[in-house]
């Protein structure tokens, strides 16, 4: 068959559609992704439920956009998760390699919704595959992980506690009848939960509910779903409690089963048809007594949080307002101490007064709005995290390691555009953690650990940072290949890499063009790797720290603003222009008089806390060739970049703040050590510098080679 | 004060009409297609980059947005004085973004006839000029067409890049 890829493909969906697609075609690829893993061993049967479930929804909206490729391939992964929920089949390694394997295609093709362009992706081997898994028999003579005595078909059973039969058998000898009644609400529904809700509340008005499927407490919390169950007993006929489910919107099918009291004498073997249901569902019925408390069969009490989902351009649009209005509010105090100076004697106090209240008052809601919206944007680290368990998966059986990841801190909050940055460098670190961190099997039992490696990523907040540590229990970093390294790449003389101390060694690792593992792989790259990630974490004004101890392991901690909308920075004067120098990067800032300056070899030093930085004019450094301000240069800002620091040369400290990082824009683009732009109280520009890139620059100029 | 200009109505004008701003650059006139003028304001604070080309003033804060602003008087190489009462900041939308354009003075707004326009090589002849149009011939001037991509840094190195590509 000759290959389509290229060729323009076409699906029954108008925009507002498409952008509906992708947000649950993201969800439940996002949910597959991050379950699939736990799915291999003895899984929990919620989680099979909940998988089973997103690979349906998958299949439903693929089909109905006439998605044929992603529809017959998600029906494939669905029959295979069929049989691993209802427990005819084991989850073996090969059984979620394959749907692995599946979820990478599903991925694609999603994508080709958006680009209408077939991606050339063929599902059918790998629906082939899925089948073969499906066929195979399993290992340990394929015993199925459920009740063998339940017919594989049948789920889920409804189980009533012994109390709820004996009074039902009295309702019965009173005249009531025992009714099962089975309501399916319509798949197009939008509020299935309010409909559950609905429904339950007719039949309590009809007679005594004393069981529903799921328990009356997740409905009534708004977890319920498509299909209600409920045992009740009541005074009416069947039809009559048919005509009334049917009066509550959406309801698809309503069935009810008259139950007499032999059924509820034998309930082990009252196993009974299923009602002749108008429609839909082919569960069984089936009674046990059982005096344990009813257990909802299906779907956990899923926490009904209540959120709405809001464009990322508008949350963007707001913060930008709201930054707006940050800077009237610094205007107005000014104007306030200006107008305050000027009407001192004019005998207008009640007048100022009145005006200080309302800008103070101004002041704090505007702190408070922007801190909201700041909120706003923040999502929990999860979203990052839980795609690790599989990358951890897929390296370590690349490298023929076993390791045991630990996540933690997945709560940890932080603004959206810092978790897309920060997915990266994590997945970076977590890959050099599992191919140079932890040993292989053999190497790790002669050294008398454990033959799983442990790898552990732990988030947290501090202050206004977030910290995020990637800690595993391997070899360490290797101090004495990292000096015969730097002495092989020219990057260092060797008595200089001799005479470094341990830990001076062990920050080598972020030199660009140094890998120190033996073989590269095709895993952790070919030593582009660390100095990309730190640079890609400075760019977002954050820092990352390596520890390490020989044979025990090693542990990278990268520290991040909470947002990269704000930035707390030191504000100065150079040159006439205004500059904002994050405060993350700043060390100490003093005036020219006080501080310890030398000259050696023409340059001027600056001494400080037994440390010797090269001072260097920030504007100048920047490129501003415009003739000096006379009487300039009366303060240093001494900034540091990992391990390097430099002291700038400045006019004026104009204190610290929070500013709003704007982009410079395409036109100007990317200019030598600025980062971007922020609007100061004044409403004229400040620009933030980009201390990395001056830092590095400068101290490398300075140092003689 | 900004003035806004109201450009939807003019949509539907026929293609042998031009609908554009005039403004001046020392004693020359040129003109921008009105669909792409934004607003026009007076001169205000600009906070020069280090490091930029000559042209490039600087940016400014446009109602929370930093917009870049060019010298368009620099950029096309007439005399750039001193900033007048007059001196105005064109913003106008380009691929890249807002810019803002610094001209003497903005004069008026008119429709040009296309039969007074004549491409820019029948009566100037510069080599590698990349952003005029054409030449409209009015009563009592002559105006020169700009075309807007054409005048920004971003088309500019675009141009120099693909010379060299022809050239290698």
């Amino acid at each position: 068959m000759a290959s389509t890829k290229g060729q323009r493909l076409q699906f029954d969906l108008d925009d507002d559609d498409l952008k509906l697609f992708c947000e649950e075609a993201d969800e439940q690829i996002e949910l597959l992704d991050s379950s699939l893993v736990q799915l291999e061993g003895e899984p929990d049967p919620d989680l099979v439920q909940q998988i089973f479930r997103a690979a349906h929804t998958l299949k439903g909206s693929s089909a109905t956009i006439g998605h044929k490729k992603m529809a017959n391939l998600t029906h494939a992964m669905e029959t295979v998760l069929d049989a691993v929920r209802q427990g005819r089949k084991r989850p073996s390694s090969d059984v979620v390699d394959a749907l692995l394997a599946g979820l990478d295609a599903l991925r694609v093709l999603a994508n080709e919704v958006v680009t209408c362009i077939d991606s050339g992706i063929e599902t059918v081997p790998l629906e082939a595959d899925l089948m073969a898994v499906l066929e195979a028999p399993d290992e340990e003579g394929g015993t199925p992980a459920t009740d063998p005595a339940a017919p594989a078909s049948e789920s889920p059973a409804f189980t009533l506690p012994a109390a709820n039969i004996e009074t039902a058998l009295a309702g019965i000898g009173d005249g009531m009848s025992a009714y099962f009644v089975e309501v399916g609400i319509e798949p197009e529904c939008q509020l299935p939960s309010i409909r559950s809700f609905q429904v339950i509340q007719e039949l309590d008005a009809l007679g005594q509910v004393l069981e529903t499927w799921p328990g009356r407490d997740l409905i009534e919390a708004g977890a319920g779903e498509f299909s209600i169950v409920g045992f009740l007993l009541s005074r009416q006929s069947d039809e009559q409690l048919q005509t009334a489910v049917r009066a509550v919107t959406d309801v698809q099918s309503i069935a009810t089963r008259l139950l007499n009291t032999e059924d509820l004498d034998q309930p082990q073997r009252a196993t009974a048809a299923p009602p002749a249901a108008a429609g839909s569902s082919r569960q069984t019925l089936s009674l046990v007594e059982d005096g344990s408390p009813a257990e909802a069969p299906r779907g956990q009490p899923r926490k009904a949080t209540q959120s709405v989902r809001i464009d990322v351009e508008r949350l963007d649009g707001l913060m930008n307002l709201v930054g707006e209005l940050v800077i009237d509010r610094t205007r107005l105090q000014q104007i306030r101490e200006q107008l305050s100076a000027v009407l001192k004697d004019a005998n207008l106090n009640e007048l100022t007064e009145n005006f200080e209240e309302t800008t103070s008052h101004l002041a704090r809601v505007t702190d408070e709005l922007q801190e909201q919206i700041m909120r706003s944007r923040m999502l929990p680290i999860r979203s990052v995290l839980t795609r690790l368990p599989r990358l951890v998966r897929d390296v370590a059986a690349k490298c023929g390691k076993r390791v045991e990841l630990v996540t933690a801190g997945e709560e940890t909050e932080l603004d959206r555009s810092v978790i897309e940055e920060i997915s990266d460098p994590l997945v970076h670190i977590l890959r050099n953690a599992v191919d140079h961190g932890i040993e292989t099997p053999e190497e790790r039992r002669a050294a008398g650990k454990p033959e799983t490696g442990l790898v552990t990523v732990t988030a947290w907040n501090q202050e206004t940072y977030i910290y995020l540590s990637v800690k595993d229990d391997g070899k360490g970093i290797d101090t004495s290949t990292l000096r015969r390294k730097v002495v092989e790449k020219g990057l260092m003389s060797r008595e200089a890499a001799e005479a470094a101390t341990e830990e001076q060694a062990i920050q080598w690792v972020f030199l660009p063009g140094l890998s120190t593992a033996k073989v590269i792989s095709d895993v952790s790259g070919r030593g582009v790797g660390m100095d990309i990630v730190r640079t890609n974490i400075e760019r977002l004004n954050g820092q990352i720290t390596v520890q390490s101890t020989p044979g025990k392991g090693s542990e990278v901690i990268i520290q991040l603003p909470l947002t990269l909308a704000t930035t707390k920075a030191l504000m100065v004067m150079a040159n006439a222009t205004v500059y904002a120098i994050p405060l993350v990067s700043v060390t100490e800032a003093l005036a020219d008089h006080e501080a310890d300056i030398h000259a050696i070899n023409g340059r001027k030093t600056l001494r400080l806390r037994q440390r010797l930085l090269p001072m260097i004019d920030l504007a100048r450094a920047l490129g501003d060739s415009r003739p000096r301000q006379i009487g300039g240069g009366k303060f240093v800002v001494a900034a540091r970049h990992g391990d390097r620091q430099i002291a700038f040369v400045v006019d004026r400290l104009l204190g610290e703040q929070d500013v709003v990082v704007k982009s410079l824009g395409d036109l100007v683009g990317n200019r030598k050590g600025i980062t971007g732009a922020t609007i100061l109280g004044d409403g004229t520009l400040g620009l933030i510098v980009d201390t990395a890139s001056l830092v590095s620059e400068q101290a490398a100029l300075a140092t003689p080679a | 004060m900004a003035t806004k200009i109201e450009t939807t109505e003019f949509a539907a004008q026929p293609a042998t009409e031009e609908h554009v701003v005039v403004f001046r650059l020392a004693a020359e006139y040129y003109a921008l297609d009105i669909q792409t003028v934004q607003e026009i304001v007076r001169m205000q604070t600009i906070t020069s980059i280090p490091g930029s080309d000559f042209w490039v003033e600087g940016i400014t804060n446009l109602r929370g947005r930093v917009v870049p602003v060019i010298d368009l008087r620099k950029r096309c190489g007439v005399d750039a004085g001193e900033y007048s009462p007059e001196t105005r900041i064109v913003v106008v939308s380009s691929a890249g973004g807002m810019v803002g354009l610094i001209v003497d003075a903005v004069t008026e707004v008119m429709r040009i006839p296309g039969d007074q326009v004549e491409p820019p090589s029948s009566i100037v002849s510069v080599p590698d000029n990349t952003y005029l149009r054409g030449i409209a011939k009015l009563d009592d001037r002559l105006v020169s067409l700009m075309d807007l991509e054409g005048v920004l840094p971003a088309a500019l190195e675009e141009g120099l890049l693909q010379s060299a590509s022809r050239a290698a």
